[in-house]
């Protein structure tokens, strides 16, 4: 007991100082363990079981949210900046590790962990900031996702490489059979737990009762325990098993996560001089190499400058599963203490930059960098007295058809590559860039607009907008009240969204009850 | 990390739990019976899991826990109402209930010293069974609900002192007045001074704190679990059991504005452990021995059963309670209690007593917690059957009206998450007269609304039945979280009442009607006709 009040008052003062500081809190918990580590004793026993139980329900619940339906339409992109980071960072990270003077295995262990991103860190920042569903949230869910597959899925291959061919082909083998375990789990067992389940209890239960299973089942195959955590969690990552389950585990989690990242911080040693220049060189290969990387393919793959650098940035740093793949090799005795504290490391510098790396003031002076740096694909003739639609989307489109009738020059500006397309076909004139770069105001005319109409994603990104174009009549499209009033108070004139979805509601329900819809119908 | 202890344990014990528990259902066995046979077979039947620490570890956390969310759940005008019948009649009924036991002991042939063990045995009731069986049935919060737990934690009380004398006792210290009274001291003193650092850290210290953390809901979690392992780690020094450090962590807690959002949190951490502790219960079941004394077995657990509860319905009704409440948290209390297990344990490693006894004891316990946990399953029956009749009559108590079902909303319109969509709903539908009822995480939005409100989150089952989502007419949801709106189309398809769930990207159409949306509130496209609006007044188009 007093073991475990020890770890969980390590947690708190992490949250407490990731709260002061405004970091993200897993390194910080990293940190106040390994202050424990020094100054309180934890029994070993305890020590680890949490991290036993920590790294099962970890990687369960990350096997949970594992749901593909979250890249959405950037699912193609989502694999492709994934696999080229994975690839080159993994290249460059077993080169790096080799250069500081780390073994061949324990090199390979390091290129492992560089190429994981942090899940638990880049959604959390993602939330903050209402980006999810934004075009480049989706495509960094998605890297982060299919990094999380592929890592866990080459451990067991990685640490079999000592022992020649046949044993990785085993134990690629044995891999390929509980995906198929999974998959059968997937279609066939989910469903069937939501469905007898009547009771929050049971469906927990039976839940635990399928992940303990799956370990069972890893540990008669002699694959790794994350494996078969990561895999059972895959299983239940359908809707509606996931949604259901997840408020269910979700403070089974953060009670483990807690006591997990403490008590890991507790095995770390004091880091010696030549660790922390390991640690440094690495997480500098992963800070630097990173957003150039990511970028150029996301670019690549269709996004526009701005998202694709925030995406780059975003992605990198290392991932908790990085610091289970440390914990791991050493265990099984393939790395050295010393090794692991470096990954370890690693994880803490990179995490603790990331919010640092992110900003906005950073992102645009990157932009300027930008070597190709996109201002504005699509050559338009000089206008004035046009009609300018910032942002249109598909939605758009209707709009588009009243003010070609009305006989207005219409210029469109719009980053999704799809919606350009069909536009251009349509014969529209589209910009595709960033309606809030400056220098693609510049060339929409802006400032001789009739007038100019923002359905822009981000409410702040139309700050700058109103500031350059003053004087033109600014229609912008917004969802909260709060958002309207700033607005209002800049000069442009808001349009409330809210409200008109609000009276389409209503519509719909007056319209139900009149006609008697039997559900509808009052019922008292 | 292929092979640990632990996790195998962890994989038989839910396993089986899950499984046996399923099973249960069907023979509508109750589901804390169903957990204490797997331990059976998990261990004395075939020895795969054998207590260690770790589960012993566990299975501690999950006590605590336990009467932590008890603690998150009372106020102190709650804890006020029952706590003189609690102290008066749990006191009594400790006192009487020893010495019937001891009377039922010697009449059954087992001498003075086993007699008085077997007595204090007798005497205590369950929390842990309780407590469980009475949430799961909703039933905490009733009048009869709180006196079980008062009593109960009286006796927890009771339990703390005698441990401590049992303890001393190893020494072959004779038992005299100034011991237990040395004991009863240090067991207050400890009370009183757990309580003081409660109410001062609720007091001065954590509205503060929790107000500074509350925008990291895992924080506060974390914050608050850390207070309640605080309170565990400075009951046990001062020689108090775990139950009490957490019982007095979790009141102080409920007295702060977070409590409702902590108790969901806390549930399922609670239903994993205690799930653990109960199939513990059964593995470490020492059955043998006792069975060839199955007629002392059968005689002491027919006295927790019956007598005990005839002890506390003569006692209750004292205090102004009618016979329905008396009955039913008499009732709830006829049982011993896993301490009595932990107790006799005790004495067998010190010495007292021999393993025929210790046997006897885990019996009666079985027999008692599985028989008295069907009982509380149907209490109410009972209840009807006995209702008026000469058995009660006795008792003195004042017949009572069955107790009114609180009025819940029906034909009401639900709307999640107030942001400006939701609030504009929420004036709209207000102002044609509809029943409105609003849900939002944070209590801040839901100040100032026309309508009845409630905190929480929707992707809690409890959430959306306090809000009687069966009874809608609609439930609308005016969130831009992506997985929330899924999840509540899916439950209204579920609960077969219509919604209408904002799509706040057109891509997210088509899955939340493929979930079972009846109405889209597409906000984006609705945007578009008032851009176009917003043109036409401006005169660009007509």
């Amino acid at each position: 007991m007093e073991g475990i009040a020890l770890l969980l008052f390590a947690a708190s003062v992490g949250y407490g100082a990731a709260r002061a500081l405004g970091l993200p809190p897993l390194p910080l918990l990293l940190v106040a363990g390994l202050v424990l580590g020094r100054v309180g004793h934890v029994p070993p026993g305890l020590l680890e079981d949490a991290l036993i139980l920590g790294v099962t329900f970890l990687l369960f619940v990350t096997g949970i949210e594992l749901g593909p339906q979250r890249t959405g339409r950037q699912r193609p992109a989502a694999i492709r900046v994934g696999l080229v980071q994975f690839v080159l960072l993994g290249l460059a990270g077993y080169g790096a590790a080799r250069l500081v003077g780390i073994d061949g295995l324990g090199a390979a262990f390091v290129a492992l962990a560089l190429t994981a991103s942090s899940t638990l860190v880049v959604v959390r920042l993602l939330r903050q900031r209402r980006q999810m569903f934004e075009p480049f949230g989706r495509l960094v869910t998605g890297v982060l996702l299919l990094q999380d597959l592929l890592v866990i899925l080459l451990i067991p291959i990685v640490t079999r490489a000592p022992l020649g061919v046949s044993a990785m082909l085993t134990g690629t083998a044995a891999v390929a059979l509980l995906l198929v375990l999974a998959a059968l789990s997937w279609r066939w067992v989910s469903p069937l737990i939501v469905r007898i389940s009547r009771d929050d209890e049971s469906l927990l239960l039976s839940t635990l009762a399928l992940l303990f299973v799956f370990t069972g089942i890893t540990s008669r195959l002699g694959l790794p325990l994350v494996v078969g955590a990561f895999l059972a969690g895959v299983s239940l990552s359908g809707f509606p098993a996931n949604a259901v389950i997840r408020p269910q585990l979700a403070s089974i989690g953060d009670f483990f996560s807690a006591i997990f990242f403490t008590a890991l911080g507790a095995l770390i040693g004091i880091p010696t001089v030549p660790e922390l220049l390991q640690a440094l060189v690495l997480a500098a290969t992963v800070v630097i190499l990173t957003p150039p990387l990511v970028t150029a393919v996301a670019e690549w793959a269709g996004l526009s400058a701005r998202p694709a650098i925030e995406a780059g940035l975003l992605l990198a740093q290392t991932s908790e599963i990085s610091l289970v793949i440390g914990l791991y090799g050493m265990i099984e005795g393939a790395i050295s203490t010393s090794v692991f504290t470096v990954i370890a490391l690693v994880t803490l510098f990179t995490m603790l930059l990331t919010p640092f790396l992110t900003t906005d003031r950073l992102v645009w002076r990157i932009l300027h960098l930008h070597p190709v740096r996109m201002r504005g694909r699509g050559d338009v003739p000089a206008f004035s007295d046009h009609v300018l639609l910032l942002g249109s989307g598909t939605t758009g489109m209707p709009l588009l058809e009243t003010l070609f009738v009305a006989g207005h020059d219409v210029v469109v500006v719009d980053d999704d590559p799809d919606v350009v397309r069909r536009l251009r076909e349509a014969d529209v004139h589209v910009i595709r860039g960033d309606a809030t770069d400056l220098a693609v105001l510049g060339r929409a005319c802006a400032r001789d607009a009739l007038v100019i109409t923002s359905t822009i994603r981000r409410p702040e990104d139309n700050r700058r907008l109103l500031e350059y174009a003053r004087g033109v009549p600014v229609i912008v499209r917004v969802f909260e009240e709060a958002d309207a009033e700033w607005i209002s108070a800049m000069g442009g004139t808001p349009v409330l969204y809210s409200t008109a979805a609000a009276e389409g509601l209503l519509e719909w329900f007056a319209r139900a009850v009149a006609r008697g819809d039997g559900s509808l119908d009052s019922q008292q | 990390m292929t092979d640990f202890p632990i996790l195998r344990d962890f994989g038989f014990i839910l396993t089986a739990a899950a499984a046996v528990g399923l099973l249960a259902r069907f023979a509508r066995v109750p589901h804390i019976v169903a957990y204490i046979v797997a331990g059976l077979l998990l261990g004395p039947v075939t020895g795969l899991v054998h207590e260690t620490e770790s589960l012993e570890l566990v299975a501690e956390v999950g006590i605590a826990l336990l009467l932590f969310l008890v603690g998150l759940e009372l106020s102190l005008a709650k804890i006020r109402d029952v706590g003189k019948v609690a102290l008066l009649a749990g006191g009594a009924q400790i006192f009487v209930t020893a010495l019937l036991g001891y009377g039922l002991s010697v009449a059954l042939g087992f001498e003075a010293l086993e007699a008085s063990l077997l007595a204090l045995a007798l005497t205590f009731s369950s929390t842990v069974v309780v407590v469980k069986l009475l949430e799961r049935r909703g039933e905490l919060n009733t009048m009869h609900g709180r006196i079980a737990v008062g009593i109960l934690l009286v006796q927890d009380l009771a339990v703390a002192v005698s441990l401590t004398l049992l303890a001393g006792m190893g020494a072959r210290e004779s038992i005299d007045v100034a011991t237990i009274g040395r004991g009863l001291l240090q067991a207050s003193a400890g009370m009183a001074a757990l309580v003081v650092v409660a109410w001062l850290g609720v007091r001065f210290v954590l509205p503060t704190l929790f107000t500074w953390i509350r925008g990291s809901l895992e924080a506060l979690f974390v914050w608050s679990l850390t207070w309640c392992f605080g309170f565990i780690v400075a009951a046990h020094a001062l020689g108090l059991s775990v139950e009490i450090g957490a019982f007095v962590a979790g009141i102080g807690l409920a007295q702060l504005p977070y409590n409702h959002e902590l108790v969901r949190r806390v549930n399922p951490l609670v239903n994993f452990f205690l799930a653990v502790f109960f199939v513990t219960l059964g593995v470490r079941m020492a059955v043998g021995e006792g069975l060839a004394h199955w007629p002392s077995v059968l005689a002491l657990s027919a006295f927790a059963l019956l007598v005990k509860p005839a002890i506390l319905m003569a006692l209750i009704p004292r205090f102004g309670y009618g016979e329905r409440t008396s009955f039913m948290a008499a009732l709830t209390l006829g049982q011993i209690s896993e301490f009595s297990l932990i107790i006799a344990a005790l004495a067998f490693s010190t010495g007292l007593i021999d393993d025929t006894l210790l046997s006897v004891i885990g019996l009666v316990g079985l027999v008692t917690i599985g028989t008295s946990a069907a009982m509380i399953q149907v209490s109410d029956r009972i209840h009807s059957r006995l209702r008026g009749s000469w058995l009660l009559r006795l008792s003195g108590a004042s017949l009572q009206p069955e107790p009114p079902t609180a009025a819940r909303p029906t034909g009401h319109i639900i709307i999640v998450g107030m942001n400006s969509l939701g609030r504009q709903l929420v004036r709209s539908f207000s102002e044609l007269g509809e029943w409105v009822l609003a849900i939002d995480i944070d209590a801040d939005k839901l100040r100032d609304l026309p309508c009845a409100s409630l905190q929480g989150s929707t992707e809690h089952p409890a959430v959306l039945e306090e809000a009687n989502l069966a009874e809608a007419r609609l439930l609308v949801s005016a969130l831009q979280i992506e997985d929330a709106n899924n999840l509540l189309a899916w439950r209204a398809r579920e609960a077969g009442v219509p919604c209408s769930i904002h799509a706040f990207d057109p891509a997210l159409a088509d899955e939340l009607r493929a979930n079972g949306a009846t109405h889209l509130m597409v906000s984006k496209y609705d945007g578009i006709r008032q851009v176009a609006a917003a043109l036409r007044n401006a005169g660009v188009i007509t």
